[in-house]
């Protein structure tokens, strides 16, 4: 049996008198990717927004989530613009890590991402892209037991996308934690997740589970074997 | 850059220069000075001023009076912006009494306020009553500019309150209070001024101004407005480096 980071049991929720989320329960075992697919508005992010503990679902129970560290990645990056990318990354790391240890923890995770250069400059001198990748430094900075990313992709364009999976893979490898990712493309789910969960749309059910086994190596967009997983996870999304 | 700041003063200084002509034309051609006084002839009478003894006494009393009300009506209307930003109740039952004083005739004010008070404090009050609703209402701007998902962020980071507080909903507000700050001084010196003529404290310029006046002083009453305006754009320049410019650093 392996150590599970957390369980939902039945959870259902509503906005008033539309049913958002239908009889969720799943499991997920500690320092996994797991990756939650489904269409646009289909109660995704409401899902995040329960197991993070932001709400409270009408029925149902969230075990295993009591007083942990989240690191969350937005769709944008929620940086403060008046402070410098490393005043970003201390402003939450601060109060977490020792005082000390902090201005070489920031250097280290804009290293990673590959913003070393960006250290001292303002959030509006970016591009789009480089805040991103300073949010991103900014959720693997933190001390965090969980990763939870809501389609944190969404905007950028399909190189820097990769690239920045990329960077996601061998963080987690180097330090592993539980990380959930909400996304619509079926690509990125195979590309980085260990597990998929494909939701209905709204009221959201859980259609389908995949375990994706193909080792990260071998997941390449345009081999036979990554089209096929990524096939099944089309057919169980349409 | 450079030569365009360059171009730009030789424009203003144009333009100065353009005013001060038409106002000796002017002066020139109404031929008396009980009426319109030239510039030279201000600008004496100014001197004259400057050097007579109790100049720097009246100044120094409506620039403290001014900047006395100016500060108090800058500390309750922060405090009243962050509690009708954070409290909707507060900002509900506030916003009648905010409506009222906004609307309420800066002159109707003086006139109440001459038959409450002593001169001093109806300048106070006046200055105070005129400012306030205009620091609030930017503070309760600047607060919903606040983005929910940077306060979202920092409540999922755990950033404590107090932390919240000084790096995320200071810095935040502080253009808007610095808007306020500039509109709310400007307007200070103004119904300073319009306060001191009709309550006559023993020192201010207003009283000096009507003084003047009375005794058909036209050049003194002159002499005394390019005073007040120097005043009016010190403290707007003083505010502009201070506040606008370091504030915004990160534009």
């Amino acid at each position: 049996m392996k150590p599970v980071e957390f369980t939902l049991n039945n959870i259902t929720k509503y906005y008033g008198p539309l049913h958002v989320i239908d009889n969720i329960s799943l499991t997920v075992e500690t320092n996994k990717i797991v990756a939650f697919l489904g269409p646009s508005g289909c109660g995704k992010t409401t899902l995040f927004s329960i197991i993070a503990g932001l709400k409270a679902p009408d029925q149902g129970l969230v075990s295993g989530m009591g007083g942990k560290a989240i690191s969350y990645l937005f769709q944008e990056p929620r940086l403060l613009d008046w402070l410098t990318v490393a005043q970003n990354l201390a402003f939450v790391l601060e109060e977490h890590i020792p005082r000390s240890a902090v201005p070489a923890s920031v250097k280290a995770a804009l290293e990673q991402m590959e913003i070393g250069a960006v250290h001292d400059t303002y959030p509006r001198k970016l591009s789009g892209g480089q805040r991103q990748r300073v949010a991103m430094a900014r959720a693997l900075a933190y001390p965090s037991q969980l990763l939870l990313m809501d389609e944190p992709f969404k905007s950028l364009d399909l190189t820097l996308k990769w690239s920045l999976i990329d960077r996601l893979h061998q963080s987690w490898a180097a330090a592993p934690r539980t990380v959930l990712l909400v996304t619509h493309d079926p690509k990125e789910a195979v590309l980085l997740a260990d597990e998929v969960y494909v939701l209905s749309p709204k009221p959201a059910v859980i259609k389908s589970h995949h375990l994706i086994s193909l080792p990260r190596t071998e997941r390449k967009p345009d081999a036979l074997p990554f089209l096929q997983l990524e096939q099944q996870i089309i057919a169980a999304l349409i | 850059m450079k030569s365009s700041t360059y171009k730009n003063r030789l424009i203003t200084g144009f333009s100065l220069l353009t005013f001060l002509l038409l106002w000796a034309l002017a002066a020139a051609r109404i031929g008396k000075e009980i009426i319109l006084p030239n510039p030279l002839v201000t600008m004496a009478q100014l001197w004259r001023l400057l050097t007579s003894g109790l100049f720097w006494a009246h100044l120094g009393a409506t620039l403290g009076r001014g900047l006395l009300g100016f500060t108090l009506a800058f500390l309750a209307g922060l405090a009243c912006g962050l509690l009708s930003g954070r409290c909707p109740t507060f900002k509900t039952f506030f916003h009648l009494w905010l409506t009222v004083i906004r609307s309420t005739p800066s002159m109707a004010l003086i006139l109440l306020a001459l038959i409450w008070f002593k001169a001093n404090a109806v300048t106070l009050f006046v200055t105070f009553l005129v400012v306030f609703p205009l620091i609030t209402q930017n503070v309760m701007e600047g607060l919903k500019q606040i983005d929910p998902e940077l306060e979202e962020m920092a409540r999922l980071y755990q950033v404590s309150f107090r932390r919240r507080i000084r790096r995320l909903y200071l810095p935040a507000i502080m253009p808007y209070l610095a808007t306020g700050a500039a509109a709310g001084l400007g307007i200070t010196w103004k119904v300073m001024i319009a306060a001191e003529v009709m309550a006559y404290p023993q020192l201010g310029i207003g009283t000096r101004m009507d003084t003047a006046r009375t005794y058909l002083e036209t050049a003194e009453v002159f002499a005394w407005t390019v005073v007040i305006i120097a005043i009016s754009l010190f403290f707007d320049r003083i505010l502009d480096t201070l506040l606008r410019k370091k504030l915004l650093y990160w534009e």
